[in-house]
């Protein structure tokens, strides 16, 4: 006689390594078409695309730029953006999921004519938690947060503001009219991630608007040789 | 918020493993840093793992050091001898 027992088959796969194997495949398709990256993540109504509006508008003469925005649902933000360049702004409705992942984002940019473009922003779905965890295959996150926040979202939401490059201040022009620290804000951002750069920002006035084109123009212009395009 | 992306991605990985119906214990590790909510993702995989192709596993999180997040492994009753 003998019993039935159950078997262990031992796995050891990490639940994320499809996503990142396709954010890998998006990354290294980015870099040979000589396009600089940057995933955007901030709270919802923090001014991701009135930022984008902005920046397509004053840099889309002299940069090749396109964007893929993701939202739960409409294609609004696709909308309020194409309205300002005429490269294509493709549009991922998640319906209903709280970020992008990598397959969305090389889906989306099947559609997209690399060879155009020398820059790339994914807006990602408004969310300070989620995205954190995806990586779509960009060179590097920038964390926007803006005045009417509050200070304390780097210690609320560490892991987003750890895993970006760079951090936009946003809605500076705003900053007489709320009980926002900026020093303060700053201070805990460096606590969760040293290394952190920061912008600061208004989308409806002036205001930094020159430092963010610089930095994008620099970034552009930083790819290495070899991988970049002809600008300017 | 996204446990339930991540509990779709392990019931995606054992499927792939073993016949989903003989699966009875899926085992996950997820890290203090991994940004995973263990009692939501334990909801959701309860979930999945009652519905075909399942049959009725169950889920066993294991909170660890650092960010890991993986399928460690799966126990599966098909019905063979024990040798």
């Amino acid at each position: 006689m003998w019993t039935m027992t159950v078997r262990t088959i031992e796995v050891r796969e990490r639940v994320l390594a499809t996503n990142d194997q396709l954010a890998q495949g998006v990354r290294q398709r980015l870099r040979e078409a000589g396009v600089r990256t940057f995933n955007l993540v901030s709270s919802p109504g923090s001014g991701k695309t009135t930022l984008l509006e902005r920046t397509l508008a004053a840099l889309g003469g002299e940069i090749g730029i396109a964007v893929v925005t993701g939202d739960v649902q409409t294609q609004n933000d696709a909308d309020r953006l194409a309205r300002h360049t005429d490269r294509l702004v493709q549009a991922v409705i998640t319906h209903g999921a709280c970020h992008l992942d990598a397959r969305q984002v090389a889906t989306a940019l099947d559609a997209v004519d690399l060879s155009a473009i020398q820059l790339l922003f994914v807006e990602n779905v408004g969310n300070l938690v989620c995205p954190a965890a995806w990586d779509l295959g960009e060179d590097a996150k920038i964390v926007i947060l803006s005045v009417t926040e509050g200070e304390d979202k780097p210690l609320k939401y560490p892991r987003m503001f750890e895993q970006a490059r760079y951090a936009v201040l946003h809605k500076m022009d705003l900053l007489p009219y709320v009980p926002f620290e900026v020093t303060k804000a700053v201070r805990f951002a460096r606590q969760v991630n040293p290394d952190l750069e920061f912008l600061y920002t208004s989308a409806l006035t002036p205001n930094g608007m020159d430092e963010w084109y610089g930095f994008l123009r620099s970034q552009v212009r930083s790819f290495p040789i070899s991988e970049r395009k002809g600008m300017f | 918020m996204h446990e339930m992306s991540i509990a779709l991605e392990v019931c995606r990985i054992a499927e792939l493993q073993a016949p989903a119906a003989q699966v009875v214990r899926v085992a996950v590790e997820v890290g203090d840093l991994a940004g995973v909510e263990v009692s939501s993702l334990e909801f959701c995989l309860e979930h999945l793992l009652k519905e075909p192709p399942f049959a009725g596993a169950t889920p066993l999180i294991t909170r660890v050091p650092g960010d890991v997040l993986r399928v460690s492994y799966l126990d599966v009753d098909d019905d063979r001898p024990d040798d």
